[in-house]
């Protein structure tokens, strides 16, 4: 059944959250995610306390609800006082704050004047100290998709919380080392038209986030979340989603829920959930409100002063990088996936230098070559360095070597047997003697039989075009 | 004009904001509390026009009385300020010592079934400003709820020790528990010992029949258990983690739990007599700490305007008085006490315990009438001296610094496998 989103009164928007790769926001802990047996071990408590208004929120009281103990595992290499809330917090990681800035550029947002890191109350311990810190750094930017242009109403730089491992009735159990790495959260506006939208939107986030050059990879390092509504429902806020590729179908789930909640005359919550393997979705939460912020005292505020913004350079996004690929003639798919893994500057430089290959050959020689030459010659793959490679196309693009030979000169670079005199090519000259006397010795043949009596005496030294042509001239 | 906490709509050259006016102290700022929580900060010379949208009358807070109940023990919290009892300020930004003590009970209502609990404010000062004017009216306090059945002080945690020493010898013979507790960790934050430190210290009153003066702080970094420290043998021994506090040259009297169990770790005497109060401090003592190229006119100075000084030295006790370059220290120390200047000498090494007589040096001193005292922690002997100096002859506070009063001074000095926990 094909859903009619805009009759539905569909209101979605995304929001991103993607780990930097730099120090930890508040102190200079490295932020590595290992799996080493911690030797730090830990149990805290948590209160509840009222915001700075004095108010409650619904949120943190539910939390508070189930009264738990939270333990704690951390690894001295990758944890301070700092993550288990035992000294205050340093300055904010400039590395970071540089990164959040061009990230708001990136997005068209408005820098805010001062930059002040609130403390967002969550008692669910994944924070020691009880409160997550973040700070908003833009407004109003905006993104260009497929099907126009979409908000982004924030951009906020908060810290990672730490990782659950362990649930039980009296306690739960988490690993510190995430705890404290710097998160950039880039929230777009309820403008997605429908579920496939979203996940478009979430995709192009993702990639203008990686442009940074600062941001981790890897399994857990970009988490995407889905608010959404339908008329005569409510906001829900849907997160932990597997990949990219399941938004759509929980998006499209999560609408048929509502709708069979609302024909069933009941009413939908405001409320988080989190999404299912099977593409559903389950309570998590209440939805939390803005009295869970409150002012992080340790850290004084941030005046952003014109001469630090004209200092943050823009980078150019992956989608631009790709374009230039996708100009020497490469797949544009093949040249977004060269620019995630940081080589199309490599690339390019290459085209502009190997003027007689195409670029296209030098990505599948990348690709391919080592493979050949294992196949064939029985190299280990993994003694293929970069400067073998590059030999080889340098040598193939001063035609010293004949393509089809590329995979042996590889193996003998990686052996150090490499004599470039093994491949001299057969000149002109040479080829039509040989040619001749070839026809000569044995008159009547077909030219498929020539071509290998010819190739058979070079031994596939001599390409194979080149010795067509000298065939054809002769016969 | 809007105020604070007002529903505000902000109107700058290019766009428009709406949300809570915050205050603030900075004169180029405006900070604006947004729908969704965060706090936007916006350039005063960019805003044209702020528009009151809707004044916001302060929340009433719920109050939290309770009837007293029969079986309980009565205990009183008095407030002193410090990070027990804090809070965000607006016009500084930062925490600073301002909620009262019912706002405690408010955060910790767990105490009313541990005992009937009362609360009185008798100061309202950061620990890092408190005076001997401070401590006079701590004492006075007391003195108003001597009929309780424990008093628990909340105190900020920077010179907690020197307090809790203070009141030891202020109050003698002592036939209630006053327990001395602080936070490192702020009440504004969920994750705030002040809660677990006001439990304990509620539980070791309600569960035991211990008399006297003594700190209740985290023994660890885990929310578990709390040491009861002896009041002045005890150093705050780390800026920021939560179990600071630790016995010096000594152990923590017992370790509480939030549900009221006590394990014992070492005796202590019930107080027997009257209770005597003496809470006067002199202004005449000071403490002086030596280092490599000591300045001899800091010395001067404390020589004449004090008439005692505790001097934290180096090692088992010396100073530098021995070169001929020295030699003016040691002749002005030398007059300085002919003239009845008390010369207390205790440890910068904390650990261990001065020695007159084990080397030439020291004996130098021990000879000009310098008084060693013995393993007593230089900030407790200060405190010691002043309030000797308060109630007593001269001679007589000569004399009784380096004898014990209230186990300040311990007479052996047992081995502990490891040096620092």
């Amino acid at each position: 059944m094909a859903i009619d989103y805009a009759s539905l009164g569909f209101k979605a928007g995304v929001e991103i959250h993607q780990q930097l790769d730099t120090r930890k926001l508040f102190c200079n802990c490295p932020s590595i995610v290992h799996d080493v047996e911690p030797d730090i071990h830990l149990h805290r408590k948590l209160r509840l306390v009222s915001g700075e208004s004095g108010q409650i929120d619904e949120a943190a009281l539910f939390e508070k609800a189930k009264e738990k103990e939270f333990l704690y595992d951390a690894c001295s290499t990758s944890c301070c006082l700092v993550e288990i809330d035992e000294e205050p917090v340093k300055l904010p990681n400039d590395e970071a704050l540089r990164t959040a800035l061009q990230t708001a550029l990136l997005f068209h947002a408005n820098v805010v004047d001062e930059i002040q890191f609130m403390r967002k109350t969550v008692l669910d311990g994944s924070n020691v100290s009880g409160f997550q810190r973040t700070a908003l750094i833009a407004l109003d930017g905006y993104l260009d998709t497929s099907k126009g242009r979409v908000s982004i109403p924030t951009i906020c730089l908060e810290e990672e919380s730490a990782k659950k491992i362990e649930t039980t009735k009296e306690y739960t159990k988490y690993r510190l080392d995430r705890l404290g790495i710097p998160l950039i959260e880039v929230a777009t506006g309820p403008d997605l038209k429908d579920a496939e939208h979203a996940r478009e939107a979430a995709e192009k986030i993702g990639l203008i986030l990686r442009s940074t050059g600062k941001v981790k990879r890897g399994i857990g390092t970009i988490r995407q979340d889905v608010n959404l509504s339908i008329q005569g429902g409510n906001r829900v806020e849907i997160k932990g989603f597997q990949d990219l590729r399941s938004i759509p179908k929980v998006i499209d789930c999560e609408i048929e829920r509502q709708l069979r909640e609302l024909k069933a005359g009941k009413k939908v919550e405001k409320e988080v959930r989190k999404a299912e393997p099977d593409f559903t979705s389950s309570y998590l939460r209440p939805m939390p409100g803005a009295a869970r912020m409150y002012p992080e005292t340790d850290v004084p505020t941030i005046p952003i002063t014109k001469e630090m913004l004209s200092s943050i350079e823009v980078p150019e996004l992956i989608e631009d990088q790709a374009k230039e690929l996708e100009a020497l003639g490469i797949d544009s798919k093949l040249a977004i996936n060269l620019v995630k893994e940081g080589k199309s500057e490599m690339l390019k430089n290459l085209a502009g230098k190997l003027k007689n290959l195409k670029a296209s050959f030098i990505v599948d020689t990348f690709n391919s070559l080592p493979g050949a030459a294992k196949k064939d010659f029985g190299i280990e793959e993994a003694h293929v360095k970069e400067e073998h490679l590059l030999q080889v196309l340098t040598l193939a693009n001063e035609d010293k070597i004949p393509k089809n030979q590329m995979a042996r000169a590889l193996a003998a670079l990686v052996n150090g047997t490499f004599k470039e005199s093994d491949y001299a090519g057969v000149s002109d000259t040479e080829l039509e003697k040989a040619v001749k006397e070839i026809l000569e010795k044995a008159p009547g043949l077909n030219p498929g039989a020539y071509m290998g009596l010819i190739m058979k005496h070079f031994g596939g030294k001599v390409d194979g075009k080149k010795a067509m042509e000298a065939l054809k001239k002769a016969m | 004009m809007a105020n604070p906490g007002d529903l505000v709509k902000v109107v700058t050259s290019d766009k428009e904001f709406s949300g809570t006016l915050m205050p603030t102290k900075s004169d180029t700022t405006l900070f604006l509390k947004l729908e969704n929580g965060y706090n936007l900060g916006i350039d005063k010379k960019k805003v044209k026009e702020v528009k009151t949208i809707k004044t916001t009358a302060p929340v009433r807070k719920e109050s939290h009385s309770v009837k007293p109940r029969k079986g309980l023990k009565n205990i009183v919290i008095l407030y002193t300020g410090g990070t027990i009892a804090s809070k965000v300020d607006y016009t500084t930004g930062g925490v600073v010592a301002q909620s009262g003590a019912d706002e405690l009970l408010q955060f910790v209502p767990e105490l009313k079934d541990i005992a009937n609990v009362t609360t009185d404010r008798v100061c309202n000062v950061m620990s890092e400003d408190m005076s001997f004017a401070e401590y006079a009216q701590i004492i006075q306090g007391i003195q108003k709820h001597l009929d309780k059945d424990g008093i628990i002080i909340g105190h900020g945690t920077d010179t907690l020790t020197y307090t809790a020493a203070a009141l030891a010898f202020a109050l003698e013979n002592l036939h209630l528990p006053i327990l001395v507790i602080g936070s490192q960790r702020s009440s504004d934050r969920a994750s705030s010992d002040a809660a677990m430190h006001l439990i304990c210290a509620s539980q070791f009153i309600a569960k035991t029949d211990f008399k006297g003066v003594a700190i209740c702080m985290h023994h660890s970094s885990n929310d578990d258990v709390c040491a009861i420290l002896p009041a002045t043998k005890s150093r705050k021994m780390h800026t920021s983690r939560r179990d600071a506090f630790k016995a010096i040259n000594s152990e923590p009297l017992a370790l509480v739990d939030e549900k009221g169990t006590v394990k014992w770790i070492s005796a202590h005497a019930a107080p027997e007599g009257k209770l005597w109060v003496r809470e006067k401090f002199s202004p005449k003592a000071a403490l002086l700490k030596m280092t490599p190229n000591f300045d001899t006119e800091m010395l001067e100075f404390a020589t004449k305007r004090y008439d005692g000084i505790i001097v934290e030295a180096t090692g088992l006790g010396n100073m530098p008085t021995n070169t001929p370059g020295n030699q003016d220290k040691y002749l002005m120390l030398e007059q300085y006490i002919k003239k009845g200047g008390i010369v207390g000498i205790a440890s910068q090494c904390l650990n261990g315990r001065v020695h007159g007589t084990s080397y030439t040096n020291l004996r130098r001193l021990l000879n000009i009438g310098c008084v060693f005292c013995e393993d007593m922690l230089p900030e407790t002997a200060y405190i010691k001296l002043a309030w000797l100096l308060g109630n007593f002859k001269k001679e007589d506070a000569q004399s009784l610094l380096a004898k014990n009063l209230r186990g300040e001074i311990t007479d052996r000095s047992p081995y502990q496998e490891e040096l620092m926990e």
